[in-house]
Order: C-alpha cells, then structure tokens, then sequence
C-alpha cells in the first residue's frame, strides 16, 4: 500500500516522535498555573466555609433573622434564590448540620458589603437545634457553614414567568429571598405569594416583606417586561375577627382566584401542608411540570410511613461505624435516622437538604437492615443494589455495620 | 484514631474509570491498594444523578470497546475477566446525521455502514469499505502492537497499514480515497469524540474510532453509568482494595526523585511505595509535588508543550411527551452546519454560537430510563477550554443560560417543536461543573488534544522516559490513550503495568 511515497509512508513513527520531543524541547520552562475554570468553580462552591454573626433581628413574634458574613467581609458564594446553607453546630458532644434557606437575595451576597440571612423559628418541629439557633446564637460568634445547595429554584428555561409561591411559616424565606431579588431587578419574575399563617403576629418576616413589595412594584405597573413584579397575598387559618384579607387554608379556589393562565406553583412549608397542597393541586390539573415542592425535610414521625416495621419502634441498636480501618460501636434508635445516631455520638457526617434528596450523606450498609423513609427515597438505582442508603431518611431496624466517608 | 494502614503498594488518587481500572488490576495480583476520591461516590463524570425522583445520566452516550458478550473488545473483556459484570444493553445505531444537504442514520457494521452511505451517495461504496477496512486494520494492528511490542523491521512487515499510516493526518490519508465531500461528512461525525479537526487528528486514533465505533457498535449499561463504575468500585474492595470517599489530595510526596505517599486534605500523610494519578501533570507538577524542588524542568516544558483538549456543556432535559410525539426518533443525533472538522474546531474555542451539535435520546437504548410518558433528551457541546477561561464568576449563570439556551433553540427548530414547553427537569452541565465535582484541571475532560505533535504512537514510543518521578505513574485521559470512557480503563491498566513491571524489574535484580 502507499499514501505518498515509500520513504515518507515508513518513517511515519519517527517522524512524529521528533515532532512531539522537538515541541517539549522548545516549550517553556516556566510552568503556567492558572486555572480559571476551576477558581470559578471554587468560587461557586469553596466547600466549608468561616461565617461570623453581624446581626440578629426579630423577623416577627416568634421567628428571628441571623445574618453571616464572611470574617474577612469577602463576597460569599453566588447562588439562586430558593437554595439553602448548611451551618454546622457543636453542641456538647454532638456535632450536627442543618439546611436553612437563605432569606436574604443573591445580589447581597455579592455586593459592597456582602451576606446572606437565615430566618429561623423559635421551637417548631425539630426544637433542640430551633431553641439553640434562637437562644444561643450571639453577634461575634464564628460558625461554619457550607453554601450554596438545593434545586428548589426559579429556572427560566423551565418555569413560567408567573410564580405563584405556597408558602406555609417559616417556609417564606425561599420566596423572601425571591423577592427581594426581584425588586433588585436581578430577577425577572412575576411572583405572587399566598402566605398561609395561624395568627397576624405570627407572619414571618411581614414588614420586610411589604417593603419589598412596594420596592417591586405589581405586575405591568411599569409597562416594562424586562422586570418583574412581587405581590404578598396573607392567608390566615386563625380566628382573628380584625382580619381583613383572605381567611382559610391555601384551598384549590384560593390557588385558581390568583393564578395566571400559565403558572408554576412553588410549594415550601410545613409537613402538614406538603399532603394538603398535593390534594388541592391535583383539582386543578396543572401539568407537572408546573409543580415544584421543596425537599420534605427530616420526617417528623418515621413510624407514620406506610412499611414502617413498628414492632421495633422502641429499640434501640448497636451501630458499628466503619471509617477507614476504625470501628467503633454507638447506639441508635429506631425512630431516629442514622445521621442523628452518628451526630448524637460526636461522629461528623456531610449532610445538606437532610431529606433524602442530596445524596450528600450516602452510605454504605455493610451488614443489619434499616428503613428507608419512602418519601425521601432519593438513591440511585445502582445504589439500592448494593445496599447504600442516604442516612439522614434511614432508620435502622437491626444492629447494623455502616461505612461512611473518614470526618 | 487510625484510619489508614501504615503503608500500601499503591495509592490511587481518583476513583473515576482509570483509577478503578488500575486498583482492580493491581488488587488482581495481590497488591495492597488504596483509592483516595474527593467526592462521595465513584466514576467521576462516570456517573448519574436524581432530579425529581428521576435518575440521570451525567456524561457517556456510548461505551466503546465492549463488544458482544460471545466476542468481547478489550474492554469488555477485561471487565469480564475483573469480575465485573455490567448489565450492558446495546445502541442500536451508530447516529443519525443531520448535516447540510443530508438527514441519514448509519448503523454498526462495516459493510451496511458503508452500504447506507452508498445509497446517500451512489458509487461510493467500494471505496468507503475499503476505508473503514483500513481503519480495522490499523485498529487491530494497535490492540496486538499494545500487548506484543516488535522491531520496527517486522513492524513493517506484520502491520504495514499502521506502519504507513502513522505519519498522517486524518485528511492526509482520506484525501488519498478521493471521495466526493458528502461521503467524507458522512464518516466525520464521530470526530467530537476524539477532539481534533481532521488536519490535525493522527489517522492511527481516526482509525480506532472507527473501526471500534463502527465496526461493533457501542454499548450502555442499564442502570446508567453510574452502574459501571459502582461495580468496579464494589469488585475492587471485594479483591481487598481499600477506597475512601471525600477524601482530596493536595500533595504527593517525593523525596530524591522518588514518590513516597500523599497528604490529603484534612492532613493525613499516607506512605506508598508506588502514586497513580488521575489528577491531570498541570494540577501535578503546578502545585502538589512536595517540595515543589522536585518538579523537574522536563515536567514543566512537557506540561507546557501540550494542548488541552476539550471539556464538556450539555443540556440535559426530561420531558414531559414520549420522544416520538416530540419528532426525536434517534438514539444519538450529529448536527452540523458544516462538517469542516477544522472549522468547527475553530467554533468551539469560544462561548457560541455552537455549530456542531451532539444529541442523545437515551430512551432508545433504554427505553425504561425514564417512566412512561417522558423521554430523556440531552444536547452536548465540548468546546475548548480556551474560551471559558474567560468567564467570570458573576458572569457564569448568564453565560450558562444563553449557551443552553442556543442549543434548546436551535434542536426546537430542527424538530418543530418547541422543546421548552416540554421540560419537566433540566440540568445544565458546563466545564465548571465538571471542575467543581472531579476537580479536572480547567474542567477538561479529553486530556490533551490528539494531534501530529502529540502523536499516541509518539506517546508511546517515549512514554517510559516521560516518567520522571519514579514511581508515579498517571492515569486518565491526560495519560497516554487520551479521551473516552473505554480509553480510561486502558490508561488504567497501563499505568497499574507499569507498576507491575517495574516491581518485577526489582526483583529479577534482587535474584
């Protein structure tokens, strides 16, 4: 055979070795180091991060406001309104991380003098940590905290323009966040949020929201399609006769009375209201695609799920955690899922959205059984093959052998 | 406490393909291996993820080299031999390509391959087979020359093809055939996946590419990629490998020209006799050698010498109609306006328009990967990192959504239907998502670019005196068989050989 003549065909091999030693040989010898992709990256996501308290403000009766800033007072991570920060807490002997969604805007993180705010209830459903974050927490103190994660977000090349946001307690700050960067015209919504409460002293963050609203303006006032609207819509469910607005829970006729002809629901709130709000939509025939709940968080009652095996429910286990070539045993309760028996013993687990979703805790379940909550079942196929679990939605119902990531 | 053992043979530093191909190898012949990977699960961008209760394929469209059960390629066959036994399903096409003036899907097999191009093109059939049989012969000549290196004299004799071919473009040796232009476009699509404009790509990787993609098809496991990779991971601690996730190494330990261990980022100092690195010569050589005084000047004008190659963008949809009622009817869809690979070469150095379009509807090769009633449908660009260094971090988002965003565009008007109405979940994967979850220097995913100064035959022939600090050895798709998923395991497996042999060298000496 021949491609151009015999010589040239057969020295093909030396020739491009020369080639390749003739281009090191004349390369610089000063090694370039950069690597912009991977500083955006780090940017984006630099992991765990030092945090300092400036301020904490009362964000209604019973809730309050944390800012965090950087100690150095450098921009924090850019995120999306809607994302979460896990904080990191030592709390006697045990080390434990909860996910917040961040209530102040994406702009604030990255302006002159940039933080992102947490608002947090005093005593609602997981009251230990609530009580700490609420009482304990002072201005000046330092804390850790990772940000930012979660998928609970408004993406343009998915959702419609108008928004209409369930938001139930303490379940506002996603959309607080929203709005904000809304009326920062960083964001080109039209977000109306039904806002359901218990009493009018309840209502988190009222002023601050109202204030945004004004700052937003509602929806075609400015006849400009390149900004985007915020209006507030309080639901209250308690008897409280002064009250002048809407009344009652967020109902299938309340959802349709404030929806445009193409909406996407955003759906953040309490447990209670997740199993309600899924009813009411499914008598309004909204495509799914027009859907999107926020993750369901630590189940309240693990013995409440269907399968729950209850003849264990008052147990507790021996728990050996494998971490390298170290072993050590804890105890873990039936009720409680592994990442609070391994956070109760001062062992460190990575979690995020502590709902099964992020995978960031995963698991592998060497030997023994456990239950895995069916709303927070968010493995991977291959995953559930080979026995790994997420372990904040695993419950053990045996002594169990677990191997996890060296803290 | 003590989480790691006082020493081990091999420390791994990188659980993707490569790694695990290395420590399954290595474990194999009773080495005491350790795998250090940064993030929480294996495979790097081997791997899938959930989005609305929907598990996702994160990055392979097709696996190369696996072959039949009855007839594996040296992929499969290694697989098979490691004990890891991947439920694979085939791909039914080779694409569908949707390029100016012509809408065709080709299929594996040599003679119908070239069959469908001839009824494309008429009267082209004879010389399109007798390419793509060069391409095999070129292909069969590297899978034996790999395991039976020989002199250059019986070289020429035993594989005069790859002998006479080595030495050329892939344009060189095609313009040779003296084919009309549309059947060269038609043979081209496959191009992206080794990342070289025919002008610069050697014809010896033109040949393997196709010979392997065309010649035998391309497969996918079933429970996505992540599949793949978690049974290595799960075979190699069977075999006594020990992996530990979220674990990153910031410094590989030398002393005299020598590695002896690592240091991981919350400060454990790991001895080894032996490091494999998946992490890229760039990352290495720049800033995790300890103490930087043992860099040689060689690394650094090497590092500098070379080009990196690709990385990746893909926008991957889930949508709410079967793939039928939305006009997709292909497993894998090329889409170019030209089919200039050196002009599109060029395209992709910056942020788009992107004019060369990858698509997979993953649904037609597993059709349950998504539940009834959806589809799976992902477009890819891999532009050149060149461009995206540029992009800032507060700049990233919209940058991101207006690439994405193209590329919706551009696959609704191909279909006519406007894909936006339809997405149940999106992800949009950039280079810096690539950077951030595998740490991949600038987020590239192909190593270094394949071209006629940095030949695989010259790689080859040089690469025992590329290794300069004794007893590191690296793998991935900076190594030496460069980009794709089947190519790590083969950067793998030579890196782990080198190892081996080197550890047999000493103790012949000893004896």
């Amino acid at each position: 055979m021949k491609i151009k003549n015999f010589l040239k065909d057969v020295g093909g091999a030396s020739r491009v070795t020369k080639a390749r030693l003739d281009a090191f040989a004349n390369a610089s010898p000063s090694l370039e180091t950069v690597d912009p992709i991977g500083d955006v990256a780090r940017e984006w996501h630099p992991g765990r991060i030092e945090l300092v308290i400036t301020d904490i403000r009362d964000a209604c009766r019973t809730a309050k406001t944390i800012r965090l800033e950087r100690p150095d007072g450098k921009k924090l991570p850019p995120f999306y309104a809607g994302q979460y920060i896990v904080l990191d807490f030592e709390i006697g002997q045990s080390r434990i991380s909860r996910p917040y969604s961040i209530s102040s805007a994406p702009y604030e993180a990255r302006g002159e003098h940039p933080f992102v705010e947490i608002t947090v209830r005093r005593s609602k459903g997981d009251g230990f940590i609530c009580d700490y974050v609420n009482s304990e927490l002072k201005v000046g103190d330092h804390l850790t905290g990772t940000l930012a994660c979660g998928q609970f977000y408004y993406e343009p090349l998915r959702d419609a323009r108008n928004v209409v946001a369930l938001a139930g307690g303490v379940g506002i700050t996603p959309f607080a966040s929203m709005a904000k960067e809304i009326a920062a015209g960083k964001l080109n919504v039209d977000l109306t949020i039904l806002y359901g409460s218990v009493s009018s002293d309840d209502i988190v963050l009222k002023d601050e929201l109202e204030r945004v609203c004004e700052e937003a303006g509602v929806k075609n006032a400015s006849g400009d399609e390149g900004k985007g609207s915020v209006r507030i819509v309080h639901v209250l469910s308690g008897d409280e006769p002064d009250w002048k607005g809407e009344r009652g829970f967020l109902s299938a006729e309340l959802i349709r009375k404030y929806s445009a002809e193409d909406t996407t629901y955003f759906i953040c709130g309490p447990q209670v209201m997740y199993t309600f709000l899924r009813r009411e939509l499914q008598k309004l025939d909204i495509p799914k695609r027009r859907v999107r709940f926020e993750v369901f968080g630590q189940a309240k009652d693990i013995t409440a799920f269907p399968g729950y095996p209850m003849e264990v429910k008052d147990k507790t286990f021996r728990l050996t955690v494998v971490q390298g070539i170290a072993r050590q045993e804890i105890p873990a309760k039936a009720t409680e899922s592994l990442v609070v028996a391994l956070e109760r013993a001062g062992i460190r687990i990575e979690t995020g959205c502590r709902s099964g979703e992020c995978g960031f805790c995963r698991t592998k379940v060497l030997s023994g059984s456990c239950y895995v909550c069916p709303e927070n079942d968010g493995r991977r196929e291959a995953d559930k093959d080979f026995g790994y679990v997420h372990a904040c939605a695993a419950y053990p119902t045996s002594d169990m052998t677990i191997k996890i990531p060296i803290s | 406490m003590k989480y790691y053992k006082d020493h081990y043979d091999v420390i791994v530093i990188g659980g993707a393909l490569a790694g695990l191909s290395s420590a399954l190898m290595l474990a194999d012949k009773g080495l005491d291996v350790l795998v250090l990977e940064r993030h929480n699960l294996p495979g790097g961008i081997a791997t899938s993820f959930v989005r609305g209760g929907i598990e996702i394929e994160a990055a392979l469209h097709e696996m190369m080299s696996i072959g039949p059960k009855e007839n594996r390629l040296k992929v499969g066959k290694f697989l098979d031999d490691m004990g890891v036994d991947i439920d694979w399903l085939q791909v039914p096409e080779a694409y569908h390509a949707s390029l100016p003036g012509v809408e065709v899907t080709l299929h594996p097999g040599l003679e119908r391959f070239s069959r469908e191009v001839d009824a494309q093109v008429p009267g082209t059939y004879e010389k399109v087979l007798k390419l793509l049989q060069l391409c095999n012969t070129v292909f069969n000549s590297v899978n034996e020359l790999s395991i039976h290196p020989m002199s250059k004299p019986q070289m020429l004799l035993k594989h005069e093809a790859f002998v006479k071919t080595a030495g050329y473009s892939t344009k060189e040796v095609i313009d040779t055939f003296d084919l009309p232009q549309k059947a060269v476009d038609l043979l081209a699509p496959y191009w992206i996946y080794v990342g070289s404009g025919f002008s610069e790509l050697p014809f010896t990787i033109f040949s393997v590419l196709m010979a392997d993609y065309i010649g035998y098809g391309s497969m996918i496991p079933r429970k996505l990629s992540h599949e793949m990779s978690l049974k290595m991971a799960e075979r190699a601690e069977a075999m006594g490998v020990q992996i530990e996730y979220r674990q990153q190494v910031d410094k590989i330990l030398v002393k005299n020209g020598k590695a002896y261990g690592v240091r991981t980022a919350r400060g454990d100092v790991i001895r080894s006799d032996y490091v494999i690195s998946s992490a890229y010569p760039n990352a290495v050589y720049s800033h995790m050698i300890e103490p930087a005084r043992e860099v040689p000047e060689k690394a650094t004008k090497m590092v500098n010498a070379r080009r990196l190659s690709l990385t990746a963008f893909s926008v991957i949809m889930i949508l709410d109609r079967p793939a039928q009622e939305l006009n997709i009817h292909d497993y894998s869809i090329f889409r170019g306006d030209t089919m200039d690979t050196d002009v599109l070469y060029e395209n992709l150095a910056g942020l788009g328009p992107y004019r060369y379009l990858t698509c997979i509807c993953h649904n037609y090769g597993n059709p349950d990967v998504t539940p009834e009633g959806t589809c799976s449908f992902s477009i890819t660009v891999l532009p050149r990192v060149d461009g995206w260094k540029s992009v800032s971090a507060d700049d990233y988002d919209r940058v991101k959504h207006e690439v994405a965003k193209q590329l919706i565009d551009d696959m609704s008007a191909y279909f006519g239907v406007n894909l936006l109405d339809h997405v149940l979940e999106i992800v949009i994967e950039t280079p810096m998502t690539v950077a951030h979850y595998t740490k991949a220097w600038n987020g590239c995913i192909y190593g270094y670019a394949h071209t006629m100064q940095d030949h695989i035959i010259a790689r080859l022939q040089t690469g025992n005196e590329e290794r300069l600090i004794q007893g590191l050895e690296f793998a991935g798709a900076h190594a030496i068989s460069g980009d794709g998923m089947g190519p790590q395991v083969t950067n793998g497996r030579k890196a782990a050989k080198n190892i081996l042999d080197d550890i047999a060298a000493k103790e012949a000496a000893k004896k």
